[in-house]
């Protein structure tokens, strides 16, 4: 496998009950980019980023096919723990969801819970926040209860705890459509910081978002993979019809 | 054509004012009723309530002196109650709700649920004689009747924590297992605690069933009369509504002990109101910084 692959998606179905919602999805994801999952809604691409951490095992009836390889092993195969998979790849939601703790137990819960964090759970806490540009805003109220920030600052938080669990991957679903413009901003400006780190796959359904942060776009259609390859040549000179009209606006 | 309109909207406001009114009478009934009886009950039995009321034996047949063994003996039978009905039902709760599988099984088994919280309450008694003290050999005791008492509030106890548990929103449960955290603890750290004051809403409507219940604890665990206190869970007890009961309807001076009847009734009442109050009160401090 090459190095700078992470991720290796062969010949993947998924199936809700009777339903295909993916087809015969073969694609890798490079290590320390940011890969855009674009397309319109029901088209699979938040369906396939699930796939990845395996939370559609949540959902009764649901069927995978192929191979999702992760450093060489198949996450879906059965002698892997789905628990110790999501430690080394991180999701952030559509919608900011801390839990209802302060700010401090929010980033505290993962690494508490795993015992990952070897040093001081104090310098843990802080240098997430501060990698998720959260830390100045929020230093001297760690103690409140995390519902009492701003929607963008949640949004923050969440990703400072996905963070805190230092995972190899970040999966984030559609992380700004809750959030409005300035907040948008500070994720993206985010988002280009943490690729020196982590490698980054992110669901959109702005046009603009994905040009502006990825270095790659997978577009999607229907469930199938219709086209991917760098976020340049996808944004400027698409291969397939298809793309074109979807990021010009024709469809979608 | 404007009269026809005029007078159609008239019509709407004159319906919406009637049934506005019939909603406020309807609430207003239910008050009057409730703050009739605590009335009645206040005015008959308040004279019976004193220190010695509350703090001493029964004496003369029961006709003089208090009632402080059936108040020990109703906490007892209403703490045991509780401590059988609410771990077993939240657990119910939880494999329903967390970890089974959705099918013809769950259905059969909340069918199952539903039926028990249909039964009455003598056949609950029934079956507590049966079982526990006769077949378990628990004979008539505070354990006995603690068992009886705890399956009867069931159903409502399970009822109120699915409800509570399925409340917690979803989002939670994802952001928890993306962290790459097992589903139990998920379930433990962050389900649980938030379900919490739902669950005890649930466990105040189960106190107020057990304390009061008479029929349940009768075969099981109430004494007409006993001149010690328990010593140990297989000891009897004397209980208010039981003794409410054998005033009212078994002594032979059933009219000389009207006021002591009253005076139970307004203790078990004020009995039941203290314990929902102390499970209100932890509720609240519960709820404080929980929103979502």
């Amino acid at each position: 496998m090459d190095a700078n692959i992470i991720i290796k998606l062969k010949n993947v179905n998924f199936y809700y009950g009777d339903n295909r919602a993916l087809t015969d999805i073969t694609m890798n994801y490079r290590k320390n980019k940011v890969t855009a999952l674009i397309g319109p809604s029901g088209c699979g691409k938040s369906t396939l980023l699930r796939l990845l951490n395996r939370m559609n095992d949540l959902i009764d009836g649901t069927r995978v096919e192929g191979e999702i390889l992760y450093e060489d092993k198949n996450i879906y195969s059965p002698d892997l723990d789905p628990v110790e998979i999501r430690r080394k790849i991180g999701m952030v939601f559509q919608k900011p969801n801390p839990f209802p703790k302060t700010i401090y137990n929010n980033i505290a819960y993962g690494p508490k819970l795993n015992k990952v964090s070897s040093g001081n759970l104090d310098e843990l806490v802080e240098q997430s926040l501060k990698q998720a540009v959260l830390w100045d805003e929020v230093k001297d109220i760690l103690n409140q209860s995390a519902m009492n920030l701003s929607g963008g600052q949640q949004q923050r938080l969440c990703i400072a705890r996905a963070l805190a669990m230092k995972p190899d991957i970040l999966l984030m679903d559609e992380p700004t459509s809750a959030l409005d413009p300035i907040s948008t901003a500070k994720i993206e400006e985010l988002v280009e910081e943490l690729k020196k780190i982590y490698t980054i796959i992110i669901v959109t359904h702005n046009m603009q978002q994905a040009a502006r942060i990825s270095d790659e776009t997978a577009f999607f259609y229907l469930g199938n993979l219709i086209e991917y390859n760098k976020t340049d040549k996808i944004f400027t000179k698409p291969d397939v019809k298809q793309t074109e009209d979807y990021i010009t606006g024709r469809f979608g | 054509m404007q009269d026809s309109q005029a007078n159609t909207m008239k019509w709407r406001y004159f319906q919406q004012s009637l049934f506005f009114a019939l909603f406020r009478a309807a609430a207003l009934i239910i008050t009057l009723a409730l703050g009739g009886i605590i009335f009645y009950i206040i005015f008959h039995g308040i004279s019976a309530i004193s220190w010695d009321f509350i703090t001493k034996h029964p004496t003369h047949s029961m006709t003089k002196g208090g009632i402080m063994p059936a108040i020990l003996g109703t906490l007892y039978l209403t703490v045991g109650a509780i401590s059988v009905g609410l771990p077993l039902g939240v657990a119910s709760a939880i494999y329903l709700t967390e970890y089974a599988k959705q099918g013809r099984m769950i259905r059969l088994i909340r069918v199952g649920i539903n039926c028990l919280a249909g039964v009455p309450s003598v056949v609950f008694g029934l079956f507590g004689l049966a079982f526990f003290v006769i077949l378990f050999k628990f004979g008539s005791s505070i354990l006995a009747g603690s068992l009886t008492l705890g399956f009867l509030i069931l159903p409502t106890i399970i009822g109120a924590s699915e409800e509570a548990l399925k409340a917690v929103p979803q989002t939670f449960r994802e952001a928890s297992l993306a962290l790459g955290v097992s589903k139990w603890q998920t379930i433990y750290r962050i389900v649980l605690p938030n379900a919490l004051p739902g669950i005890l809403t649930g466990s105040i409507l189960g106190i107020g069933r057990a304390a009061g219940e008479t029929a349940p604890i009768m075969f099981t665990a109430a004494a007409f009369f006993t001149s010690k206190l328990p010593s140990s869970i297989f000891d009897e007890v004397m209980a208010l509504p039981y003794h409410i009961y054998v005033l009212a309807t078994a002594g032979t001076n059933i009219e000389e002990t009207r006021p002591i009847q009253y005076g139970t009734v307004l203790v078990l009442v004020a009995l039941v109101l203290g314990i929902n109050m102390v499970a209100i009160l932890m509720r609240a401090y519960m709820r404080r910084n929980k929103r979502w």
